[in-house]
């Protein structure tokens, strides 16, 4: 399932992560890699961008990125 | 004095610049959002027999830079000459900031950590283990609350400890199989590098050659075999069957988390915070937009409100006793009668008035300054990205757009923030449109003159009407002209804070006096042009008649379709090309020529003295009054007709409401003023972009102001 998917006050593992190699390098160094547990606190009133929690602090992006961070479903 | 450079470094919104004021004294900008430091800033002081000397740098992610102000970061870290690394670290977010301080351990230089927003962390129940973090880590560690100047005095002596013993950090282990490789690595370097120092084979530049970093590479002035680094990422990739970037920060990350398991442990529980409940109605699918227009309306109400019985104070002060006082010593000194009126009529008139405007100017200030530390910001990019990214730019866009609600020029600066190039320039070309407060002085006097009942929305309609005519040809303009993609948009998004009172009123301060330095130097020198034109040739009988009289009649057909065609408002708008609050000083200048001279009043100081003194109660009163009026609590007693007079006055024989509101219009969209030109110059190396701005925003304020005009013609206003 791809993260984009989700919808808000779900809990996922991140699988894998795809993508152009500089948002992907960002999206890393961000914290967001294979094994991380992410939680999607918000989604913006127009429906994108997307709030997640991961590491404990909250980070936004795009369901445009989401859509290249492959999860799955906790619980 | 022994000097010793610290050079500081973090990720973004961790307190840096913060701390660095709370050490120094020094008045760097900060803000509760991630990018407010855009480039390298120092301060100074002594510490017992040593001058520390602090570079602010602005805040990184990562060594690999994803903009231009993290490139700046980057740069200064691997080239720049310096003692010892001070890294700040967020204290609630340890594993993210270890990421980085693992980063910063690789350069192989003298390095402390400042646990910063260490309040915090204990608020959330969060225990930090600091001596075992010193120990894993190779490195001291202060604890440290910037905002309350708590752990300074230890953190100087550790940074001149470790500055002076040169203690490095730990060399950590990176797995035997990356370690071998960078063993490998740095053997072939120095070969074929035999000139350059040691600091070139230090873990960090191995790791960015492995990591393929060419800029980097380039800027050291390494040469290094493709061949061989081919080869090595190779090896990474079938072995650990993940690319050299994801490997290399799984391997970094891994460390921090298995730092942070040891050191720091949170409680069981996890209470509600406030930033969640707040985020509740903040960014609620529903309420979120329509709460950021209320509190914009409320809060200019407020602004003006309170704002402007002030105004009038000041103006009173200063075109009663002030000019008063002044003309009297002119004689008593018995200057000539062109200095006299050079004094009177230019200097005071033209920039008393401008100064006049300095509590409606600062109140708007505290406002933004307010914006800018409670962590609204990033809401509001948060809120805005998916309306911004139609016209290629993206939520980050709109924070220099609301920085320009203060003054355009730190927006061109703060737009670094984007990566995309067409983004930028897009965005700062859109930031003009952003109502700045050089542009209150006209809309204060025309409000006042023509709307008073209805302050509060009129002012709130002009800032709307900018962000929408900003939004409008940005969409424009994206298909037409700059057909860039929005870069991503990935934003940490930090809690809600409240600023001290102490940062709030440093901060209102120094963007208030921007405005009183340009007062006092640029404005005084237009008004002595304007005073000189009005006069030539000398001492015309009707003012119309003097060269500026002349200049203003020859372009005011242009604003005829507009509603105000006559000659004085198009020389206004003329002098204020060049900076907008010119707009009402030469207004003031002519009205004050075409009035009628009287003879000055008795002169008795210390009556005049109680009268500014009662004065001032008054406004106080009305100003505390008004605050209630907004919420509805008490209502204002409209005091009879009142009988404007002076500037006021002149305006109502001039305008019809209509006009007014088409001018001040005008006023907000056209020419953006020329020290916004040299910013854009400063940062975009020409002068092409404010070309076009001139241009195109004059046009577009042209029409913009006819269709108000013409329209409400129609409706029968
Ligand atoms: N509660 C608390 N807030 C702090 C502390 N230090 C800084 N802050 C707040 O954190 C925010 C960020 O501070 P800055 O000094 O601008 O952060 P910076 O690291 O310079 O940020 P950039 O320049 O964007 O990288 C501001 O709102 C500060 O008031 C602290 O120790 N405790
Ligand atoms: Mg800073």
């Amino acid at each position: 399932m791809k993260l984009a998917e989700l919808n808000s006050g779900a809990k996922a593992r991140i699988v894998s992560i795809r993508g152009k190699s500089g948002i992907k390098k960002r999206l890393q160094d961000m914290g967001i890699l294979p094994g991380e547990e992410i939680v999607v606190q918000k989604v913006a009133p127009l429906g994108d961008p997307i709030e997640v929690i991961v590491r404990g602090y909250s980070l936004s992006l795009r369901k445009g990125e989401a859509e290249d961070i492959e999860v799955e479903v906790l619980e | 004095m022994k000097e010793i450079r610290i050079v500081v470094a973090g990720n973004p919104n961790t307190g840096k610049s913060t701390l660095i004021n709370a050490i120094s004294g020094a008045k760097l900008q900060v803000g509760n959002w991630p990018g407010v430091t855009v480039e390298k800033k120092e301060a100074e002081l002594t510490f017992f027999d040593y001058k520390l000397k602090f570079i602010d740098l602005p805040g990184a992610y990562s060594l690999s830079p994803f903009s231009i102000e993290e490139k700046i970061a980057r740069d200064f870290l691997f080239t720049g000459a310096y003692d010892v690394i001070l890294c700040v670290v967020d204290s609630t977010n340890l594993e993210r900031n270890l990421y980085f301080v693992i980063q910063l351990m690789e350069l192989g230089k003298p390095l402390v950590l400042a646990l910063n927003m260490f309040d915090e962390a204990k608020k959330l129940g969060y225990k930090i283990d600091v001596k075992l973090l010193e120990g894993l880590l190779g490195v001291r560690a202060v604890t440290t609350v910037a905002t309350k100047g708590e752990g300074i005095d230890e953190l100087k002596r550790a940074l001149v400890e470790v500055a002076e013993r040169k203690i490095l950090p730990k060399r950590l282990s990176y797995g035997e199989d990356l370690d071998f490789i960078l063993e490998r690595l740095r053997v072939k370097l120095r070969e074929m590098n035999p000139e350059l120092g040691k600091e070139f084979h230090q873990i960090g530049v191995l790791l960015k050659i492995l990591e393929g970093d060419r800029e980097l590479i380039e800027l050291l002035k390494i040469k290094v075999s493709e061949e061989e680094i081919r080869e090595l990422t190779e090896h990474i990739e079938k072995v650990h069957g993940e690319d050299i970037e994801t490997f290399l920060a799984d391997v970094r990350y891994g460390l921090a988390s298995g730092v942070v398991k040891q050191v720091l442990s949170k409680p069981e529980i996890r209470k509600i915070t406030l930033t969640e409940r707040l985020d509740r109605v903040f960014l609620n699918r529903y309420l979120g937009i329509p709460v950021f227009l209320l509190l914009m309306w409320i809060l200019f109400k407020l602004a003006f409100d309170i704002a402007n019985p002030y105004v009038d104070f000041v103006d009173e002060t200063i075109s009663g006793p002030v000019a008063k006082w002044s003309g009297a010593l002119l004689e008593v000194v018995s200057a000539p009668s062109w200095l006299s009126s050079l004094i009177l009529d230019g200097v005071i008139t033209g920039v008393g008035i401008v100064l006049s405007f300095l509590p409606v100017i600062g109140m708007v200030m505290l406002l933004v300054t307010l914006l800018e530390s409670s962590g609204y910001m990033a809401r509001a990019a948060f809120l805005m990205d998916r309306i911004m990214r139609t016209f290629g730019v993206q939520g980050k866009s709109f924070i220099p757009m609301l920085l320009g609600f203060g003054c355009n020029v730190p927006s061109v600066y703060a737009s670094r923030v984007l990566t995309e190039e067409k983004e930028r320039r897009l965005t700062i070309f859109l930031v003009p449109f952003m109502s700045c407060g050089a542009r209150l002085p006209v809309y204060v006097v025309f409000i006042s003159a023509f709307f008073p009942e209805r302050s509060g929305t009129v002012l709130f309609f002009l800032y709307v009407l900018g962000i929408l005519v900003a939004i409008s040809v940005g969409i424009i303009f994206h298909r037409l002209f700059y057909k860039g993609v929005s870069s991503p948009f990935i934003m940490e998004l930090p809690p809600y804070r409240f600023p001290t009172l102490r940062d709030l009123w440093v901060h209102t301060w120094m963007k208030l006096r921007h405005f009183v330095i340009k007062a006092g130097t640029w404005i005084l020198a237009i008004n002595i042009v304007i005073w000189v034109l009005l006069n030539l040739p000398w001492k015309p009988e009707n003012p119309q008649e003097s060269l500026l009289g002349k200049i203003g009649s020859a372009i005011s057909p242009i604003f005829k379709p507009l509603g105000f065609g006559d000659w004085a408002s198009a020389s206004s708008l003329l002098a204020g090309s060049l900076a907008k609050e010119v707009v009402v000083s030469t207004m003031a200048q002519i009205y004050e020529a075409e009035r009628p001279k009287e003879e000055n009043g008795e002169i008795n100081f210390l009556e005049d003295l109680k009268d500014i003194v009662i004065n001032f109660g008054a406004k106080t009163k009305e100003a505390v009054v008004n605050v209630f009026s907004t919420f509805g609590i008490a209502t204002l007693e409209p005091e009879g007709p009142e009988e404007a007079e002076g500037l006021l006055g002149r305006l109502q024989g001039h305008f019809t409401p209509l006009s007014a509101l088409s001018f001040m219009v005008f006023v907000l969209l056209y020419w953006p003023c020329f020290v916004y030109g040299i910013a854009t110059k400063a940062e975009l190396g020409s002068f092409k972009l404010y070309g076009q701005a001139i241009l195109l925003h004059t046009a577009i304020a042209w029409i913009v102001s006819f269709l108000i005009y013409q329209l409400g013609r129609l409706l029968g206003f």
